[in-house]
């Protein structure tokens, strides 16, 4: 099956070979490897753009090619991320505390060590107690199954309720917006028992690996993200061939005609959205310990707004423009808003790029939806014909 | 004798007090082949809403096939699965696919997800697609996009993928609607052909084109059966000289 698979989807080949390629030269142009072209830093930010392509791929499948637009899954990437910054914050205050308790003179009960661990972690909401969320913080396993469990359970309550009523187009995405600020206004609350806004904070420090410079953390994570993105990519570009494919984009053009064709239109379009909050769950897992730190900011409704541009502007309806749309769009992003870009002064006026990124943004936006309906990776086809032709 | 395979008795709806379908009442076996005809707004549209589950219907019975199970509380992928399959008034192939994905798509196969992400292309499917393809007249665009068809084609690329599903009831609405007469008579062969095993309904405004099916005729106004016969006997039928001509 693989091999007539990767043969009828050469972009899939492409694509992995690129994600190979680029992967080994980061590696070797990092400081670990010696070159130290790359900043450390700088490995993380492209180590948190591959798991930006990584929703961005999720997003194209569920909006692309089923049609359904989205406007909430950053929540579900935002869960990944608390899910797995829960079990890093515990882990890492739990060896501190016993560290500094075990000078005293008499060894710590295990009852003081919680205690001591959850001042630390909720002192700054001034509470104590564990709250219930946090029953599994302290199991590695259970956390990482939580980045799963989570989002998945998430998305197949809330689709199960939206797509049995038939509710579709914008009203879904309306839908999907509140769900996600539902979410952020929750976590933003002291008692929510996730820190409110101070959210879960240093989680680049990995429990075990206190010795390990963070040079060579990044570059794990950033082949983990590396990693991901590829089988993710693999993932969904099977599910979008074949029948599958027909199907869910069948239920894009006419979700009646489908119906009618006797498919059972909202359990497709369940599994998609649940499959794509799945692995959104995964990458927001991955993305947060590179980042450092999360708060309720990061699923508010905008982010999921940004993830529907980025695929957009890449070209819905193939992965590998989602891809690129992401890439490109966060990646310019950080340069504009970070200082990167050079003020243009006009005399009467400044152009500050920190201000006016979102304008450039939102021309870019309205230009590729009226020019370039394609996007970006509308480009390939160009060559592509090009090609053909001679 | 052939046995009823659909039977509506008494079903009646309304939209915003407007009485779409009144007190309908009619019987179609298997295998049999039924025009169905009536002015604008006599509810033919309704009419297969109701049995395909798109609208439901205030009050009535609707039941299919030997077991008599009601259609009434089955969604409408179920009808389609239990065989029911209809060809909408425009016609409504996915143009982004090609006429072989369209085909595939219809095919008589396990509609559940995982049945159809773990689907494998076997050689009867293939060999389906091809005997489907030819009977419909587009064995050589088997790999063109179907949004490149013509109209006509399109047509029948729909009537192709009905036959795909492997109905008993086939539901037509208008096939003939905005074809040249060669392709009008292609069409007439594919509808008597498949009514040979099946039953098979032709919503129709167009009466050369029901003459030309030569079977029992129904005549719809104002949401019930007017008239029901052959061609001629209806056509000879003062109330439906009256509807048809004004009084």
């Amino acid at each position: 099956m693989t091999q007539g698979f990767l043969s009828k989807n050469p972009s899939v080949l492409w694509f992995l070979a690129a994600l190979g390629l680029f992967t080994l030269c980061v590696t070797v142009l990092s400081e670990t490897a010696g070159v130290g072209l790359l900043s450390t830093s700088f490995i993380k930010t492209l180590g948190k753009t591959l798991c930006l392509c990584l929703i961005a791929v999720a997003m194209d499948v569920v909006w692309g090619y089923c049609g359904i637009l989205s406007l909430g899954h950053f929540a579900f990437f935002g869960i990944g991320g608390y899910a797995i910054g829960m079990w890093l914050m515990y882990a890492r205050t739990e060896i501190i505390v016993i560290r500094s308790l075990n000078s005293a003179a008499i060894p710590p009960t295990p009852e003081e060590i919680t205690d001591a661990v959850g001042q630390q972690i909720f002192g700054v909401v001034g509470a104590t107690d564990f709250p219930w969320l946090w029953a599994f913080s302290d199991s590695l396993f259970l956390q990482l199954l939580m980045v799963v469990l989570v989002p998945g359970l998430l998305a197949l309550a809330f689709g199960w309720l939206a797509f049995r009523s038939r509710v579709t187009g914008v009203y879904l995405s309306i839908l999907t917006q509140a769900m996600t600020l539902a979410l952020s206004l929750y976590l933003f609350q002291n008692d929510s028992g996730l820190r409110g806004n101070n959210g879960l904070s240093g989680l680049q420090n990995i429990p075990g690996f206190e010795k390990t410079p963070q040079a060579v953390i990044s570059l794990w994570f950033f082949w983990a993200s590396a990693l991901a993105l590829g089988l993710g990519y693999v993932l969904f570009a099977w599910v979008v061939s074949g029948k599958m494919g027909s199907v869910i984009r069948g239920i894009r053009d006419n979700e009646s005609r489908v119906r009618f064709l006797g498919y059972h239109v909202e359990t497709y379009k369940l599994f998609v959205f649940t499959l794509t909050a799945i692995v959104s769950g995964i990458a927001g897992a991955l993305y947060y310990p590179q980042a450092g730190i999360i708060n309720p900011a990061e699923v508010a409704p905008i982010a999921s707004i940004y993830l529907a541009v980025w695929v957009a502007i890449g070209g819905r309806g193939r992965l590998y423009g989602a891809i690129l749309g992401a890439a490109v769009v966060s990646l310019l992003s950080s340069w504009f808003t970070g200082g990167g870009a050079p003020n243009i002064p006009l005399g009467f006026y400044t152009i500050q790029w920190t201000d006016w990124w979102l304008v450039l943004l939102g021309f870019s936006f309205v230009a590729v939806t009226l020019f370039f309906p394609k996007g970006i990776g509308g480009l390939f086809d160009l060559v592509v014909r090009k090609g053909d032709q001679k | 004798m052939m046995n009823t395979l659909l039977e509506l008795s008494g079903v009646s709806v309304s939209f915003d007090g407007f009485r779409a379908i009144n007190n309908l009442s009619f019987q179609i076996g298997e295998p049999e082949l039924r025009a169905i005809i009536g002015p604008n707004g006599a509810g033919k549209t309704t009419f297969m809403d109701i049995i395909t589950g798109k609208t439901r219907p205030d009050e009535g019975r609707v039941i299919f096939g030997e077991k008599s199970v009601s259609l009434l509380k089955m969604s409408e992928s179920q009808i389609a699965r239990s065989g029911i399959g209809r060809k909408f008034q425009k016609p409504t192939v996915f143009e982004a696919q090609t006429v072989r994905e369209n085909l595939a798509m219809a095919l008589s196969n396990p509609r559940g997800p995982f049945d159809v992400l773990l689907h494998r292309k076997t050689p009867t499917g293939a060999h389906r697609i091809e005997e489907l393809a030819a009977e419909i007249g587009l064995i050589d665009h088997l790999t063109r996009r179907s949004g490149e068809l013509s109209h006509g084609q399109k047509q029948w690329l729909e009537i192709g993928m009905l036959l795909a599903q492997d109905p008993r009831l086939l539901l037509v609405d208008e096939p003939a609607a905005g074809m040249t007469p060669a392709e009008r008579e292609h069409t007439t062969d594919l509808l008597k052909r498949a009514a040979q095993t099946r039953a098979v309904v032709v919503v129709e405004h167009d009466m050369e084109f029901v003459r030309r099916l030569d079977c029992k005729v129904t005549v719809l106004h104002e949401g019930s059966v007017l008239a029901e016969g052959s061609l001629d006997h209806v056509t000879k039928n003062k109330d439906v000289i009256d509807v048809y001509l004004g009084r």
